[in-house]
């Protein structure tokens, strides 16, 4: 029997080598693709196959068509005209709904057994939250110029509370990529490493109960544990979708706070 | 795994049981490869599939709206023809009711015109039939006269054998 390892469905190896590429400034950056790499590529490829098939421009749509169109609608409506509004939102309805399938597929498909999870890499997390936090920095920079250190000015205080909450409201700025990075990873590693120790107490209180007599209760331990399996893989389903669309509905919160600076707030 | 840094990082992790996430030799690749898929993706949405989807459904709305409109426009017309035909059936009812009246005023004035001259024509007749009587017996009463007279005169004549003198004869008889 193997050793229970929950941590390495984590582990990353390499599947082609590349050669390095070197940035001046950054050193050098190992291209190689990985596991992890390769599971991005097969999301991206079933989005872009899925988008394909699907946008197939029909009056009346057909199944993959109306998945698609009401996807569309969800972050359209749901996500970008609600919290950011239907016209000053429109133009980031590409990268929201680029976000939104990118971690929903890769958070799906590391439910297949034996896939990898490329969004529990906090690598991965770490740069999609940092590419975020800048794409928010460089729009209020841009839309608002000096006027985007209003946002740690709330309005309507005094300047003595002012200066108090300043630093406050910067701090959870700040703190902004770190806990969209740490929400996303924590959820995926913890859900994949519960399931996995559920699965072994299956084969382990199985084994155990083989030996006959009192250690036959195992037997009941060890179907408890495989009902837990599958109450668990049912609600990761759920966890995928919604950590997908939590991170998409924060960026949103977030590019709200920029682009609405001058109005509100 | 020829990388002697990656191989010994992996066998540390291993070692300490620690999550295989926090290798930061694995980070800067891994960071560059995610960036760079989405970049494409973000390309991929931003060109073809958000105004494929959008498209089609904004096309759809625009297309159901306009049926809408189209449909009630037609509504509209039919209801318009329908008002149309009612006023001119209105009209035509009017008018034949105004052309029977009219009618059948004329043929009573005519046959009162009619009538009025037929009695005039019969009147006329009848005066005219009633004078020729008149002057017939008129003349019939003359000639009465007359015969008493030359009667009286022939009857004196023989009684008496004296010719009778006709106007002594006529102041005799009565009027």
């Amino acid at each position: 029997m193997a050793a229970i390892q929950p941590m390495e469905q984590f582990m990353i190896h390499k599947i082609v080598d590349l050669p390095p590429v070197v940035i001046p400034g950054l050193g050098s950056i190992d291209m190689s693709i990985t596991n992890n790499v390769m599971f991005m590529l097969i999301a991206a490829a079933i989005i872009t196959v899925f988008f394909l098939t699907t946008a197939r421009g029909a009056l009346v749509p057909g199944r993959g068509q109306a998945l698609a169109e009401t996807l569309y609608g969800l972050v359209d409506k749901g996500l970008v005209g609600a919290m950011i509004g239907h016209g000053r939102g429109k133009p980031f309805l590409p990268f929201i709904f680029t976000l939104f399938s990118m971690i929903a597929v890769m958070n799906i498909i590391g439910l297949a057994p034996t896939s990898f999870t490329v969004t529990s890499q906090l690598s991965v997390t770490v740069a999609l939250a940092l590419m975020t936090f800048l794409i928010v920095v460089i729009v209020g920079f841009t839309r608002n110029g000096l006027g985007f250190f209003k946002l740690f000015v709330p309005g309507g205080v005094s300047i003595l509370m002012a200066c108090f909450l300043a630093p406050i409201e910067f701090i959870s700025f700040m703190v902004r990529p770190v806990t969209l990075a740490m929400r996303l990873f924590g959820n995926m590693i913890g859900g994949h490493v519960v399931m996995y120790m559920f699965a072994s107490f299956v084969i382990g209180l199985g084994a155990f109960a083989l030996h006959g007599g009192l250690a036959s209760l195992g037997f009941l331990g060890s179907a408890l544990s495989l009902a837990m399996v599958i109450a668990l893989y049912a609600l990761e389903f759920i966890v995928a979708f919604l950590q997908a669309f939590v991170f998409a509905a924060l960026t949103c919160t977030y590019l709200n706070d920029v682009v609405n600076l001058d109005h509100g707030h | 795994m020829a990388d002697p840094a990656t191989v010994a990082g992996a066998a540390a992790e291993q070692g300490s049981g620690g999550l295989p996430q926090f290798d930061l030799s694995w980070w800067p690749g891994q960071m560059a490869w995610m960036l760079i898929i989405f970049g494409v993706m973000f390309v991929l949405f931003a060109k073809v599939f958000v105004p494929k989807v959008g498209g089609t459904i904004d096309g759809r709305e625009g297309q159901i709206a306009g049926d809408i409109a189209e449909a009630r426009r037609l509504k509209d017309e039919a209801e318009a023809q329908a008002a149309a035909a009612a006023a001119e059936t209105a009209e035509a009812r009017a008018r034949a009711q105004r052309l029977g009246a009219d009618a059948k005023a004329k043929a009573q004035a005519e046959a009162a015109a009619r009538q009025a001259t037929e009695e005039a024509k019969l009147n006329e007749k009848l005066a005219a039939a009633e004078a020729s009587l008149a002057a017939a017996r008129d003349k019939a009463m003359g000639n009465v006269a007359g015969i008493a007279s030359d009667t009286a005169q022939a009857i004196i004549e023989k009684l008496t054998g004296v010719a009778a003198d006709a106007a002594e004869v006529k102041a005799a008889l009565p009027a």
